[in-house]
């Protein structure tokens, strides 16, 4: 019961939102109250591992199954606790453009009540309507309340093209799932996971995993399916670049590792040598188009699509280091992506640009508030150790090394060569970020300053650092949750 | 004792971050500072004096990966000891040295936290048994040497040699994970005693070891990667002390070391590392030599020494195991710290690091004069001092080597010994005649250079850059014994000095005497320090024949280059053709060769923006321009033909009609 409620609540706070005037000032209130609360039952929900499991729609049947695993407590803590973040950093800044604040929040609700409701599904077709639940409210965030700098022709484009690939890439996914329950008998996903596939033909298999795994790669993205990311991640106000970067993407992977991995184990072996190959060009394509990117938020992006190619090798290596590996670097990217769009997208507001050949002063001394985070953020994007991404990437990279038995061995090994590379790219792009925006190379110290970070915006961030560095130095409290549900996702595999 | 091990790494690791958190104040970032050494070094020494023997200290719990161990332990053995003392007390040394050295930097607070941090990296690569450990220690003296170097980031070369540093170790530190990630693989584990005990997979195990040879190249700056080093001397001159001396670039003599049983049976990647570091021993030495800048003529020399380290390694007899290299490494660590840190001192006597501004400064005071001198002669392995001993341990190792069979490996680098002997002998008389000798003329500090002009216009980009800022920032003070000025030190930094309160005066005397202090202690370790070595077996083992013969080299060269400078009253370098000079101080095109590196990964990564917008990004424009014809097409064909339309609503109406009345029938 307690698990329909943390779903509902932010459903329902969302409508009461969304049926505000726009002069009504009890948004914030609701907004507020409705996130914190959804924080806090999630909490609970996780620690106690409650569930909730009733028939839904009985002539299909479809069951209200919801329940939280070591693979998915973590997604749905960061969920549920960085929209109060988002909540939070709202409601402390400027009026949104293009629509009333209610507005925003209510999609910031709604985006959180489906992307919950994602990660606790354990019915494939209930997954399947909550992944789609977030589609909208995403898109009003980039089309409405898009960076108002730009033309409307602009924002159209990135919220038409997010649209459009988000859409194909469900439908893909829905074709697979329904291949999937009408070859099994039952889209309980816990059933079709024990059931491993083993009364479909290896053909029907890997057919359904390419289905899956390319409609869930588009969310992920994998490469050649990103080009919708960066026009998104650059015009979406701050607010909903966090939500697309920590919680969207992770839906993708969370979703090939839930339908793909476990359900149809083998075909994703066989593709695990495409997969792995998209996620190495991914490291370097999205390193490279780091090295020259002029606009910070687009930059960011690129090195997303960077950092879930290195999710995506650990999920080809198909071992249980890779799987401990591709979701801890969910995380990590997670919170990093949150950081450095909360930092880049305080600085554009004050900005008015994300450019970086615009001569600024230099945060290190004009801002240093800004300064730190930036520095900690784009440390972690490097992999430094010590910071929440390190473990994932190396974890990535060995597991890729060594993967289960029957992977093309040799082929993976060189995709680990590519992407240490990427890591030295990562290096290269964002020391560049820092040499431009912190120490102020090309910059011009006469220009007016920043205003530094303050009050809760503050705080916020200096969180987001903190918890960097506190899974970075432990990554154990991760590794420990998902350690006995990834070995049961890969039950499968192994026997 | 166990919290002992644990407490090296984590004192200066939390006092690298209280300092980052707290830093506001300058004594609090001085006490935290200072105070965080002094108590390493005393948990070093007390892990010295006792080590436990074990490798199995626990730190935060294995991680749960199912198929791989990573237990995360720390050792302590009586090689780990030795290193973390000294790594603990040099740190401590050049602590003390920064609270002068920065007196009057607004940023000391965060460079002094930078300083912690980056010892707490070493130490744990030290402490490590783990190699995933000894990775997180790796990189994270990879990125306080970043910040560091970076110090003065208002100044375009600090901020590009930063950017070069970190790039140019992070390239190479991408062999450095392959190598570490296929040993692991081979054990299962990645703790270092399962690693070096597994013995299967012969030849992973070579491209792993070679890797790792490759990731030690990068951070000790061996030959393709040795041009970081020099454009590092940006940083203030601690932070140079720092990296130089006991850790970015030993780190990978010590790794080396722990894998030594590894190394010790395999052939081919000794052989890579052999060669790699008898070519930088030589080539480095001969290019400190014809520096003009004291600083940059120290970094040569630096790459030089860390080479004969790893030579060392490379070339001695499994039975004698580690010792001789780390011997090197605990005896340079000595002497390179003292020079650094003298040299951090003339700067700020002359305002400058250039040889040229320098020449007779040596002479200002006679703790610097003693301090120079004694780090000079250590550096040439003049007996009795520290390099004396350690040098010749490494030759003596390496002549082993060739009696033992090593053949080519250890041929080569006893030839590179015995030629870089020589140099560095030339080239430490050559700092010491122009550092000692005072220029005739009263009136021209440069004047001792005569002849050499011309390099100097060539070498501009090195030797008048210092100079610029520091003459911008000549003020004098009246309390202190030594200008303010230091060669890279920004205008904005320094803090007014209107009225000065009995507490600044007595702080005015007190932080010389801590220059002192350290500078001082250095030089006494570098008479001493040989004796540390005793504990550490293999580490001193010196050949009478091999001693002779090297004395007499020092002897010749040092001899050679004071008839070359007329006895002092020239630039050795000069008998140099200027041409060769010239390229020299400008390190042979080095870095013109990592600049059109950079510039093909560019041009890549433009290409790639291009297919990014042009090719893959174009199906998805194709798309959507299709579906809107399409719009269009059906709504044209909708506005176009209503009469059509309508006929066929009438027939279709007709038609049912006609349906409903015969069935109705």
């Amino acid at each position: 019961m307690a698990v329909t409620i943390l779903v509902l609540i932010p459903l329902v706070a969302a409508i009461v939102l969304f049926a505000m005037a726009p002069s009504a000032t009890a948004d914030r209130l609701v907004a507020l109250v409705a996130s914190i609360g959804a924080a806090v039952l999630a909490i609970v929900v996780s620690a106690l591992r409650l569930d909730v499991d009733v028939m839904w729609i009985r002539s299909l049947g479809i069951r209200w199954h919801l329940a939280p695993d070591g693979v998915s407590i973590a997604l749905i803590l960061l969920t549920a606790l960085l929209t109060v973040g988002v909540v939070l950093h709202t409601l402390h800044g400027p009026p949104p453009q293009g629509g009333s604040r209610s507005t925003l929040l209510g999609c910031v609700l709604l985006v959180e009540a489906g992307a919950l409701g994602t990660f606790l599904a354990r019915d494939a077709l209930l997954f399947f309507v909550a992944f789609e639940v977030v589609l909208v409210p995403m898109w009003v965030l980039i089309r409405r309340f898009g960076d108002h700098h730009r033309t409307d022709a602009v924002r159209a484009d990135a919220a038409g093209r997010f649209i459009f690939f988000t859409v194909l890439g469900s439908t893909l996914m829905l074709i697979g799932i329904l291949f999937l329950v009408y070859h099994q008998g039952t889209s309980d996903l816990d059933v079709l996971a024990a059931a491993h596939a083993d009364r479909l033909s290896h053909g029907l298999q890997v057919a359904i995993a390419a289905l899956l795994l390319t409609g869930l790669g588009i969310k992920v993205p994998l490469w050649p399916l990103h080009t919708w990311l960066p026009a998104a991640h650059t015009i979406a106000p701050t607010a909903g670049s966090v939500l697309l970067a920590a919680v969207l993407l992770k839906m993708g992977t969370y979703g090939i590792v839930r339908l793909a991995v476990a359900n149809v184990p083998a075909g994703v072996a066989t593709l695990s040598p495409v997969l792995a190959i998209l996620g190495v060009v991914g490291v370097i394509w999205g390193g490279l188009a780091c090295l020259v990117e002029r606009d910070l938020k687009r930059l960011v992006a690129y090195s997303s699509v960077a950092h879930m190619g290195f999710v995506a090798l650990a999920l080809a290596s198909g071992s249980h280091t890779g799987l401990q590996a591709a979701l801890f670097g969910n995380i990590a990217h997670g919170i990093v992506a949150a950081l450095l769009f909360l930092v880049v997208g305080d600085l554009k507001e004050q900005w008015g640009s994300a450019d970086l050949a615009v001569a600024r002063a230099s945060l290190r001394d004009s801002a240093p508030r800004f300064g730190v985070p930036l520095v900690f953020g784009f440390a972690a994007a490097l992999g430094l150790p010590g910071l929440v991404s390190f473990w994932g990437e190396f974890l990535a990279l060995y597991a890729a090394w060594s993967p289960a038995p029957g992977r093309p061995v040799a082929l993976l090994r060189a995709c680990v060569v590519v992407g240490a590379v990427g890591l030295a790219i990562a290096a290269g792009y964002a020391l560049r970020v820092l040499r431009i925006v912190w120490a102020g190379e090309g910059g011009n110290p006469a220009a007016t300053p920043v205003r530094d970070l303050r009050g809760v915006r503050r705080g916020l961030i200096v969180t987001l650092v903190g918890a960097m560095v506190v899974l970075g130095v432990g990554p154990q409290l991760l590794l420990h949750l998902s350690d006995l549900d990834a070995a049961g996702v890969l039950g499968a595999v192994r026997r | 004792m166990t919290w002992v091990v644990r407490l090296i790494v984590v004192v200066p690791a939390i006092a690298g971050l209280a300092g980052l958190l707290l830093g506001r104040s300058r004594p609090i970032a001085r006490g935290i500072a200072v105070g965080a050494a002094a108590a390493t070094t005393v948990l070093a020494l007390a892990q010295w004096v006792a080590p436990l023997r074990t490798a199995d200290v626990t730190t935060f719990g294995a991680l749960p990966l199912g198929d791989l161990s990573v237990p995360l332990h720390l050792l302590s053995d009586r090689l780990s000891g030795l290193v973390s003392f000294v790594v603990a007390l040099v740190v401590l040394a050049i602590q003390t040295y920064t609270v002068w050295y920065l007196r009057d930097d607004r940023r000391y607070p965060p460079f002094a936290a930078g300083v912690s941090l980056f010892a707490a990296g070493m130490l744990l690569v030290v402490q490590s048994s783990d190699l995933v450990l000894t990775l997180v220690g790796w990189e994270i003296m990879g990125w306080c040497s970043w910040l560091l170097i970076g110090h003065d980031s208002e100044r375009a070369a600090a901020r590009r040699a930063a950017y070069k540093a970190f790039l140019v170790t992070r390239v190479a530190d991408v062999a450095m994970v392959v190598g570490l990630v296929t040993l692991s693989v081979r054990a299962r584990s990645t703790d270092l005693l399962a690693v070096i005990t597994q013995p299967e997979g012969a030849a992973l195990l070579t491209f792993g070891l070679v890797c790792v040879v490759i990731g030690v190249a990068g951070k000790s700056g061996l030959v393709p990667f040795q041009d970081w080093l020099p454009d590092a001397m940006e940083g203030p001159t601690p932070a140079s002390a720092l990296i130089h001396a006991a850790t970015m670039v030993a780190a990978g003599t010590y790794v080396i070391a722990r894998l030594f049983t590894l190394y010790a049976a395999d052939d081919a990647a000794r052989t890579v590392l052999a060669v790699l570091a008898a070519v930088t021993m030589v080539y480095a030495a001969g290019l400190a030599f014809a520096q003009a800048d004291l600083k940059r003529l120290l970094a040569y020399s630096t790459l030089s020494q860390v080479a004969i380290m790893l030579a060392a390694l490379a070339a001695a007899p499994a039975s004698v195991g580690v010792g001789p290299g780390i011997g090197h490494l605990i005896g340079h660590a000595f002497f390179k710290a003292l020079l650094f840190l003298g040299a951090g001192w003339l700067a700020a006597l002359v305002g400058s690091t250039a040889l040229a501004a320098m020449a007779g400064r040596g002479r200002s005071d006679v703790l610097l004069r003693w301090g120079m001198a004694i780090g000079l002669a250590a550096l040439a392995g003049v007996p009795p001092l520290v390099g004396f001993f350690t040098k010749d341990t490494v030759i003596d190792a390496a002549l082993e080597g060739i009696g033992d069979g090593a053949g080519f490996r250890a041929w080569v680098v006893a030839v590179a010994l015995f030629a870089t002997v020589l140099l560095t002998a030339a080239y430490c008389m050559r700092a010491w005649l122009l550092l000692d000798t005072p220029p005739p003329a009263p009136t021209g500090v440069t004047e001792g250079t005569e002849g050499s002009l011309d390099v100097e216009a060539v070498a501009a980009r090195e030797t008048e850059r210092p100079l610029d800022v520091s003459e911008r920032h000549r003020e004098p003070e009246a309390v202190d014994e030594t200008p303010p000025a230091r060669p890279d030190h920004h205008p904005l930094h320094a803090e007014p000095h209107e009225s000065r309160l009995p507490a600044q005066l007595r702080e005015a005397q007190l932080l010389p005497l801590l220059r002192t202090v350290s500078v001082a202690a250095l030089a006494a370790l570098t008479v001493l320090g040989a004796l540390l070595l005793l504990t550490l077996a293999g580490s001193l083992h010196v050949g009478w024949l091999s001693a002779l013969v090297s004395v007499l080299l020092i002897a010749g060269a040092a001899g050679a280059v004071w008839a070359a400078s007329r006895r002092g009253a020239r630039d050795a370098a000069d008998v140099v053709p200027d041409r060769v000079r010239a390229g020299a101080v400008a390190g042979y095109g080095a870095d013109a060769a990592y600049a059109a590196l950079g510039r093909a990964v560019i041009a890549v990564a433009r290409l790639v923006v291009v297919l990014d917008r042009d090719v893959v990004d174009a199906y998805p424009r194709a798309f959507a321009a299709t579906a809107h014809a399409a719009g269009r097409a059906g709504v044209r064909t909708h506005r176009a033909v209503p009469s059509v339309a309508l006929i066929g609503v009438v027939a279709g109406v007709l038609l049912v009609a006609v349906l409903g009345v015969t069935a109705w029938r």
